[in-house]
């Protein structure tokens, strides 16, 4: 079930809430369980089964690693088998196809391609539940005894599908107990609401005119890079509103999880851009990858090694294809350059030219992201150059970028802070005014609440793009 | 890890919730309550009249239904298509996107002259249709055998079309055939699938160059005006095509009429000889329905009868019989279209006594529901056949009837790709 869905928001979110606070103690885990797999079992009944499995196997290896783990040895061998099952388990149903392409035109072997249908949420679940095995064994987390309560981690519907990526030892002692509050629900809501927006009278929208700019033929250097932003801030607004969503939904059942975008397309460099996009992955990746190699206390060729690691497994994670492997290894380089070659001058620009230079780099980045057929991805980038003759400069990009022009502007300029800065000039503008703009933000609220309902009724298009992942 | 979290936690401590946001949160779950309970609450229809079109049933659930995620995702469509106040959602959506200065909304052009002109989509059937038209043609032993495809307004009323509109571009491209070339992702025109449908038609199969004739009337009107092509203030009685409907008029079912004739070598009749009627002035088409917004206003229908008619129009299906190829009683439905002959048959004869002998026989999807009375003054029966319905094949029927020398196939280019009628033509 995705979030901006009418099941989901007039169904699922309205019987999941009325039991939720009204049962009290353990039995609102049980509620929380309850509908979490059902959550899930909504798009997937049967892979449910696996995630049961993959959650299991950590349970079960902290268990094991508290009990016989009298050895670094025997705690070492625990760890290793649930890394072995988890990672087999996302390799087999993420990447058996790829790899089986990958052997085909290497050996004059061929093999039948398995065929296997990525299950939902896969990658970010693994991640989840493998972080809590490598906490155990690090001795940073406390190990959990009850495995319906570890399994409520795992499986909770808000961030079980799309992240963000938490991690057991964030959410611990709220699984246990937390306060749910009235005014939790209504500083949720106010979280989740706006996310449901930007999904869907956003993220939809330039998603929308993305697919008609990619189908076109013939188009103009310039309509071809108006395209490539759209994706880049479908996927932004896409990605950064489920997490929104998520994070709202969490506060609503009195959890708090962590932030997973701060205005990532306002960033001043890629180092910058890194920290705001997708935080709860690079994280995960620095504190379980890059840092147990030795992080950037080593040799300048070791460090470059490191950052091959981790940036090749980046570009991994988001999916099985060359080009993900190439987007991810496109941002390694960069990174290294920044840190090792242009770095210090590029703090030195004025401030525009450092905006600038990080959102082209992002948003061709992102060229490369979104196809998955190289020869498709070779078209559009010659297209980006005028190679193939098409001029720098055609009537279609007033059609494009003019039927979706307040849907751009406004994708364009919420990219940035402006949200929090309002917020705070008005907190500063006295009462009268304070609230005059409150009750526009209400009203606007419940205005645009209608659209998106309208919006979701006629339902023509309406995909979240990390569910591939 | 703790610490995102934790800082989280300050902030919100820091931050009490006020009065409005209390408000607004309460009234919004409030609505989302109301709407849960009013979708239960409330009957649900099986057709939806405004759209015109039977809206989904609960799923049939089956294990092998659940493991491959159709029943959810028929819930989800369950949902949408009953989901309390569908219809004024559909409008709310319409008018926010065309205040927002769009051009096309849901596949469907806002013209400027303020019609509604759907997007013609990248064709998947080509060549079934040719394989299904040869076949027609092959069969038939006695009878001569035309295809008249009819473009529809998309190339019609190009000129009307959204500036830069990309189907309006894509007309107009002198170096379309080049890039087409290069770039291998073909999305032929309406009228290059038409030319490449006509290609392929067999010798026996005489085709029919409609566009032409439409065009050349829209030129004809713009100079009658005094104004551009771009369709501005011609009067419903010139229009070819209705605003809000994906048919085309009376008046162009006409000049279709006279295409036919001209390549047949009949003389046409004039439309002077008949008699022409204004029947509906609110009629809202199929076009108008994929975005339910009354921003956009309704059609005029004009209906003509011929003073020397004696007609017997039998249904064989039902077996009614009337009098007039016209159906007045749908003109208080929503579907006013079903004025002409009568919505759905597998097949209607029509018999005029005005006429001594001849018969026709018409394979054609609705388009030649407002064409078909044009026939009757030259042939005394007039077989018409719907192919969607009507099994069988009409070239078996075509040549156990000797009498029968003419066939004419006729469809529209907005809705053949997807009919499901195409099969049945052999």
């Amino acid at each position: 079930m995705v979030f901006s869905s009418l099941p989901f928001l007039f169904f699922f979110l309205p019987a999941f809430l009325i039991l939720y606070y009204v049962f009290h103690g353990r039995a609102k885990n049980f509620v929380l369980l309850v509908f979490s797999l059902l959550f899930y079992a909504w798009g997937e009944p049967v892979y449910i089964l696996l995630m049961l499995l993959s959650s299991f196997v950590d349970y079960l290896d902290g268990i094991l690693q508290e009990k016989y783990g009298t050895t670094l040895l025997r705690k070492r061998i625990f760890l290793a088998c649930a890394l072995i099952i988890n990672f087999s388990l996302l390799a087999y149903f993420k990447y058996a196809d790829f790899a089986v392409g990958i052997w085909n035109r290497l050996t004059p072997w061929d093999a039948a391609l398995p065929g296997v249908a990525l299950p939902v949420g896969i990658s970010f679940y693994t991640f989840q539940t493998v972080s809590y095995s490598i906490d155990v064994y690090k001795g940073r987390v406390k190990v959990e005894h009850n495995y319906l309560d570890y399994l409520t981690y795992v499986s909770m519907f808000p961030q079980l599908i799309a992240g963000p990526i938490v991690r057991f030892s964030t959410v611990q002692e709220e699984i246990h107990s937390r306060k749910v509050s009235e005014s939790g629900f209504v500083q949720g809501f106010h979280r989740f609401l706006p996310g449901l927006m930007r999904k869907v009278l956003i993220a939809n929208q330039i998603g929308a005119l993305w697919d008609s700019i990619r189908a076109a033929e013939g188009i103009s250097v310039i309509t071809a890079w108006l395209g490539l932003l759209c994706f880049t801030l479908q996927l932004y607004y896409d990605f950064s509103a489920y997490s929104d969503m998520a994070i709202g939904l969490g506060r609503m059942l009195g959890f708090h999880f962590p932030e997973n975008f701060i205005y990532p397309l306002s960033a001043t460099s890629i180092t910058d851009f890194w920290r705001r996009w997708h935080i709860s992955l690079s994280t995960w990746f620095r504190d379980y990858i890059y840092i147990p190699l030795g992080g950037n206390r080593v040799g300048v060729t070791k460090h470059l090694r490191n950052m091959f690691a981790v940036w090749f497994l980046t570009g991994l994670w988001h999916g099985a294809s060359w080009n993900f492997v190439m987007w991810g290894l496109y941002h390694g380089i960069l990174l290294a350059l920044e840190k090792y070659v242009w770095g210090k001058g590029l703090a030195k620009l004025p401030k525009f030219l450092q905006h600038l230079y990080a959102i082209v780099i992002v948003v061709f980045g992102f060229g490369i992201f979104t196809f998955d057929d190289l020869g498709e991805m070779g078209r559009y980038f010659m297209q980006l150059a005028g190679i193939p003759g098409n001029a720098f400069f055609g009537t279609e990009f007033f059609w494009y970028a003019g039927n979706y022009l307040p849907f751009l502007l406004a994708a364009c300029v919420l990219a940035f802070p402006v949200w929090p800065w309002f917020r705070n000039k008005m907190e500063k503008a006295g009462v009268y005014r304070k609230n005059l703009a409150a009750m526009c933000g209400a009203l606007l609220l419940i205005t645009l609440f209608l659209v998106v309902v309208a919006s979701l009724v006629r339902d023509t298009y309406n995909p979240f793009l990390y569910f591939r992942f | 890890m703790n610490t995102n979290g934790q800082e989280k936690k300050t902030e919100e401590e820091t931050q009490p919730v006020t009065m409005t946001e209390r408000v607004s949160a309460y009234l919004i779950a409030l609505m989302i309550l109301c709407f849960s309970i009013a979708f239960f609450l409330t009957k649900k229809q099986d057709f939806s009249e405004s759209e015109n079109r039977t809206l989904a049933k609960l799923p049939q659930i089956t294990w092998e239904k659940i493991r491959n995620g159709s029943v959810t995702e028929a819930l989800g469509t369950y949902a949408a298509d009953h989901f309390p106040m569908r219809n004024e959602f559909l409008s709310i959506i319409t008018e926010a996107e065309r205040l927002s200065g769009r051009k096309e909304i849901n596949g469907v052009y806002l013209a400027q002259d303020g019609s509604l002109i759907e997007v013609y989509d990248a064709p998947q059937n080509t060549d079934k249709q040719i394989a299904q038209f040869s076949k027609l043609a092959e069969n038939t032993e006695h009878a001569h055998c035309s295809l008249m495809l009819v473009p529809t307004a998309v190339s019609v009323y190009r000129d009307a079309l959204p500036q830069y509109a990309p189907d309006a571009d894509a007309l107009l491209r002198s170096d379309r055939q080049t890039l087409v070339a290069e770039q291998g992702a073909a999305r032929p025109t309406q009228l290059q699938t038409i030319q490449q449908i006509y290609a392929a038609m067999p010798e026996k199969m005489q085709t029919i160059d409609v566009y032409g004739a439409l065009r050349a009337d829209v030129q004809w009107t713009a100079e009658a005006m005094g104004g551009a092509e771009d369709g501005q203030g011609v009067p419903p009685s010139r229009r070819l095509f209705y605003r809000t409907d994906h048919h085309w008029t009376v008046y162009g079912a006409y000049i279709g009429y006279q295409a036919w004739c001209e390549a047949r070598g009949i003389t046409p009749l004039p439309l002077t000889d008949y008699v022409t009627e204004t029947v509906s002035e609110d009629f809202r088409g199929t076009i108008y329905s994929k975005l339910n917004d009354p921003y956009f206003g309704a059609d005029t229908i004009i209906s003509c009868r011929h003073p020397d008619w004696r007609l017997q129009v039998l249904y064989p299906d039902t077996g009614e019989v009337t009098d007039s190829p016209y159906n007045p009683e749908y003109l208080t439905q929503k579907d006013q279209y079903s004025y002409f002959l009568n919505n759905i048959h597998p097949m209607v004869i029509i018999t005029n006594d005005a006429v001594e002998s001849g018969a026709v026989a018409v394979v054609k999807d609705s388009y030649a529901n407002c064409f078909v009375p044009f026939l009757l003054n030259h042939y005394h029966t007039v077989y018409v056949f719907d192919t969607r319905y009507y099994k069988g094949g009409p070239s078996k029927f075509i040549n156990e009837h000797p009498e029968i020398t003419e066939v004419l196939v006729l469809y529209n280019m907005n809705t053949i790709d997807s009919d499901t009628g195409i099969g049945g033509i052999y």
